[in-house]
């Protein structure tokens, strides 16, 4: 029962090794070029070298790709002015050439040591984005850690045409701590790791249609299914929008009140909620559909 | 003289419970008299035990012994395993105590501290369990003793589940000697699934309003081993565990213990060690121990205590684990001291502080800890006659002259140089050194393990062996040596250390055939707690602070 | 925070590897990440270190020194970030960066 390293447990630039044809990465800004956060250093806080991101690119199967990882133990990964000036580019030069767009996602969302120049960082790789989605230029977020996906990281994921997620994967907007500060401890106890996992994780997110893939937390399971999605891409059309507003409209109506986590699991059709919870995400997924 | 002078004790007793009267109908007490019932039957002057090791707690029973004050109850002389609960600090704070011996204050170890500094709490002694229970059958026999049961059916026999513990004994010194023995229980049931403490030895019965406090002690989240650990363990296994063919042990509660059990499957398996080491183990039912009884690695545990969570899992594995004849679990805390003190070939386990002598502390000024019982496993047993392999050949090394026995144990400190916050693990002198503490203890410095025990010391930097060295400046040098760049450390001489290391005495991870760049995370059986949920196919339940799914 | 720079004698590095740079390790909670670019004289490992714990320049020049005696690092320029890492991970870090320059990564 041995296995290979845990994707959760890889560092950043351990995943783009692990996920890209081997030596084909070409790492934009690389650490000698020692382009660091101004801010940080001011405050007395260290700085990174690659500020918490890196970015290149790199061929995936023969096919080239351009990658970003975030570095979830610096600062949560939180996008600052030059993290998010690098995630930017990065989407700008996908659609500029036309090519895939990968974002290995591990982040709390903006900084708040750099604020303003984070949320701008954000906002202007939405519109990034939204350039490749118009172009049909494929744009992925991968989230399998769990630092997970919140804040501007979480709306950005969304963003993208296709999420890839594991069971450590989490994806939201307001972090489990803060929904309890607003909502007080009686609604939402954020010490409760089941009711946070069961709420934001990867395996609810893949029953409600916010993650297109759920699986192994295995570099080769995720290589898999990004090969699988970088041939498509979703368009943005009106119609796309207004058919997934009536479906979240019809999820809050469905499930808005309820108080029990498993509410939602079964109201998906999963039966077993034990054997779920246990399950490892492709089995989760298989469970799902046969239950359905 | 008559006859009658010669039961003075059985004829008090009877006056105390007599006393109780309608208190009590038969042996059972409704739990709002329990104040009352305290009252009558504990008098000044008495030896007061109250059950409480770190896992299971007497703990209504305390409570309510702490809802008095000193006019009901005084001038008690307490006799108790582990002082973990507020309401046993209470007790001293409200001027009960005359006297106290005990042997660890875990969690309320900052609290004992201050009541030493305000000079009230009046320390006998601070033992080591089987220390302890010893002295129940000698000087400290309890006149009456509170303990905790999982169920007791109408005649008052209890059933102690898991978590047999020290429960037997607690009971057996109190009961023959004319003693009272009133247990807590949680519930009260017509017919019991096993007796573990017969009818008549128990005097007086309360159903708790709620069940017994048990701490998930020796639950180790695999999630937070470090690679670090991962190499310390690696070094373990190829320098100690392979070398001397170690069959029989027991491991500490800390993470670098964890990682070896989770290494064994793995990596233990690559070196072809499965069936070769690690056999017989007295030790908790760890939940990190799961892969490797499931791989096989492992004939028998016996155990001090049960774990939260793996009642399941043990009562499926009976041929591992030692089951009562309803299939479930036992424990029993002397018996398990006892069988770690004589019978095995290694104690392995970590600790805050160690001296350029290698003995070793938790205590410090601001937090009065105890010993538990890592001494009692932690030590050259002297009584020992019967010889292993690996007894033979540590023996052997250590060079034993005409008076000394031929063998000796393993008794190894697996520490990181450094602990949390970049404090030094290895000091030129313990912090229990502190004159306050000394006097406290009455000129004794509460040292959890000799240096004259330890064989060996292992660290990030490699192996100290201690069993091998010739004098004590030898000794201060290996142990210097592998101190990595704590103060201690960076005074060692290079030509000390490497005439050490010619010697084998200091052996640096590649020379046990551990290459650093190897040690990682992955190579653990199972990385999180869900991982060994999966390992046990579902027969482990997990605390639900442990629960991320 | 505390700045350092200090260079150690070193034998010379080999004359080629496999990369003019190598970083190892991440800027975190009791961790550091270290950068080994191949520069400056080939008799010297020049470092310099930034640490958000102040304080401990002696095991820290102590650590560097044992690495630029075990393995042949002249003419390399060490940096490192560091968050509060214990020294045996100093340790780890180099030895991994130094494998990565000379080797390649794995």
């Amino acid at each position: 029962m041995t296995r290979g390293p845990l994707f959760h447990e890889q560092t950043a630039r351990q995943r783009i090794a692990a996920l890209v044809d081997p030596g084909s990465f070409d790492e934009l800004l690389p650490p000698p070029e020692r382009i660091t956060s101004p801010y940080l250093a001011q405050l007395g806080i260290p700085v990174s070298f690659d500020d918490g991101v890196v970015i290149g690119h790199a061929k995936i199967g023969g096919r080239k790709v351009y990658l970003a990882a975030q570095v979830g133990q610096f600062v949560g990964g939180a996008v600052g002015e030059i993290h998010g000036a690098k995630l930017t580019g990065l989407f700008k030069a996908a659609a500029r050439d036309r090519t895939p767009c990968i974002v290995i996602v591990e982040s709390g969302g903006v900084r708040l040591h750099e604020g303003s120049a984070g949320e701008i960082a954000i906002a202007e790789t939405m519109r990034a984005i939204f350039e490749c989605r118009a172009k049909k230029v494929p744009t992925i977020a991968v989230i399998c850690s769990d630092i997970g996906a919140y804040g501007g990281m979480g709306i950005l994921s969304t963003c993208c045409d296709f999420r890839v997620m594991t069971e450590h994967g989490r994806l939201g907007i307001s972090g489990p701590i803060v929904i309890e500060k607003w909502m007080g401890k009686k609604a939402y106890d954020s010490s409760n790791r089941a009711l946070v996992w069961k709420t934001s994780g990867g395996k609810t997110k893949y029953l409600l249609g916010d993650a297109d893939s759920l699986v192994l937390d295995d570099a080769g399971a995720i290589r898999e299914a990004i090969s699988k999605l970088l041939g498509k891409s979703s368009a943005v059309s009106l119609k796309a929008v207004k058919a997934r507003q009536a479906e979240l409209a019809k999820r809050l109506k469905r499930f808005g009140q309820t108080e029990d986590a498993d509410a939602v699991w079964k109201g998906m059709g999963v039966r077993d909620i034990e054997a779920a919870s246990l399950a490892s995400g492709p089995e989760f997924a298989a469970m799902a559909k046969r239950e359905k | 003289m008559t006859a009658a002078n010669l039961a003075l004790r059985r004829q008090n007793k009877a006056k105390r419970l007599q006393k109780v009267g309608r208190l009590a109908r038969g042996k059972f007490v409704s739990p709002d008299n329990v104040p009352q019932v305290l009252k009558r039957i504990i008098e000044p002057g008495d030896i007061l035990c109250l059950e409480g090791d770190n896992q299971k707690q007497a703990d209504f029973l305390a409570s309510q012994l702490a809802s008095l004050e000193r006019k009901d109850l005084r001038d008690i002389h307490l006799v108790m395993s582990c002082i973990t609960l507020p309401a046993h600090i209470q007790l001293f704070k409200k001027g009960m105590i005359r006297q106290v011996d005990f042997c660890y204050a875990g969690p309320q170890g900052t609290a004992v501290a201050d009541l030493v500094k305000a000079k009230k709490f009046p320390v006998g002694a601070i033992h080591t369990y089987n220390e302890l229970y010893a002295r129940y059958y000698i000087d400290l026999t309890p006149r009456v003793a509170l303990i905790a049961a999982a169920q007791a059916d109408r005649k008052g026999n209890l059933f102690l589940a898991a978590n047999t513990e020290e429960t037997p004994a607690i009971v057996e010194p109190t009961a023959f000697s004319d003693g009272i023995v009133f247990a807590q229980v949680n519930e009260i049931v017509d017919t019991l699934p096993r007796i573990d403490i017969p009818a008549d030895q128990v005097d007086l019965v309360v159903q708790a309003p709620y069940p017994m406090h048990l701490q998930a002690l020796f639950t180790r989240d695999p999630a937070a081993i470090t690679d670090v650990q991962v190499l310390m363990a690696m070094v373990a296994l190829r320098g100690i565990y392979e070398k001397y063919g170690v069959q029989s042990l027991n491991h500490g509660v800390g993470f670098n213990t964890a990682a070896i059990e989770l290494l064994l499957p793995t990596y233990g398996e690559r070196l072809g060690l499965k069936g070769k080491i690690c056999k017989y183990w007295m030790v908790n039912p760890l939940p990190t121990m799961i892969p490797a009884i499931e791989s096989g690695w492992v004939e028998s545990v016996f155990a001090v205590g049960g774990e939260v969570g793996m009642e399941r899992y043990t009562a499926a594995h009976s041929d591992v684990f030692f089951t009562g004849r309803d299939g479930s679990f036992h424990s029993n805390r002397a018996m398990g001291q006892l069988a770690g003190h004589y019978g095995i070939d290694m104690f392995i386990g970590a600790s805050l502080q160690v001296d350029i002598n290698g003995n070793s502390s938790t205590v410090s000024k601001n937090r009065i800890t105890g010993f538990g019982g890592a001494p009692n496993m932690g030590c050259q047993p002297a009584g020992r006659r019967h010889p292993t392999e690996a007894w033979l050949k540590v023996g052997a090394e250590a060079n034993p002259g005409p008076g000394s026995p031929p063998g000796r144990k393993l008794v190894v400190q697996m520490v990181e140089t450094f602990q949390a916050g970049r404090v030094p693990t290895f000091v030129e002198e313990l912090d229990a050194q502190d004159p306050s503490i000394r006097k406290a203890l009455h000129g004794v410095t509460p040292v959890m393990i000799y240096g004259d025990d330890v064989t060996h010391i292992v660290t990030e930097e490699g192996i100290a062996n201690l069993a091998a060295c010739r004098s004590i400046a030898e000794r201060q040098a290996a142990i210097r040596s592998v101190a990595g760049y704590t103060p201690v450390g960076l005074k060692r001489r290079k030509r000390d250390t490497e005439e050490l290391r010619r010697r084998g005495i200091v052996q640096f991870p590649e020379d046990v055939g551990v290459s650093p760049r190897e040690a990682s995370r992955s190579l653990l059986a199972a990385q999180d707690i869900k991982g060994l949920v999966r390992w046990s196919n579902g027969l482990y339940d997990p605390p639900p602070q442990f629960v991320d799914w | 925070m505390e700045k350092f720079t200090k260079a150690f004698p070193s034998k010379p590095l080999k004359a080629r590897t496999a990369k003019p740079w190598a970083l190892a390790g991440v800027v975190g909670s009791g961790n550091l990440e270290v950068l080994l670019e191949r520069a400056g004289a080939s008799g010297t490992m020049e470092c310099h270190v930034e640490t958000s714990i102040p304080g401990y320049k002696s095991s820290w020049l102590a650590a560097l020194a044992d690495f630029a005696t075990h393995y042949p690092a002249g003419g390399t320029k060490v940096t490192i970030h560091d968050q509060g890492a214990p020294p045996v991970l100093v340790n780890l870090r180099l030895r991994q960066a130094y494998d990565h320059l000379t080797g390649g990564d794995k």
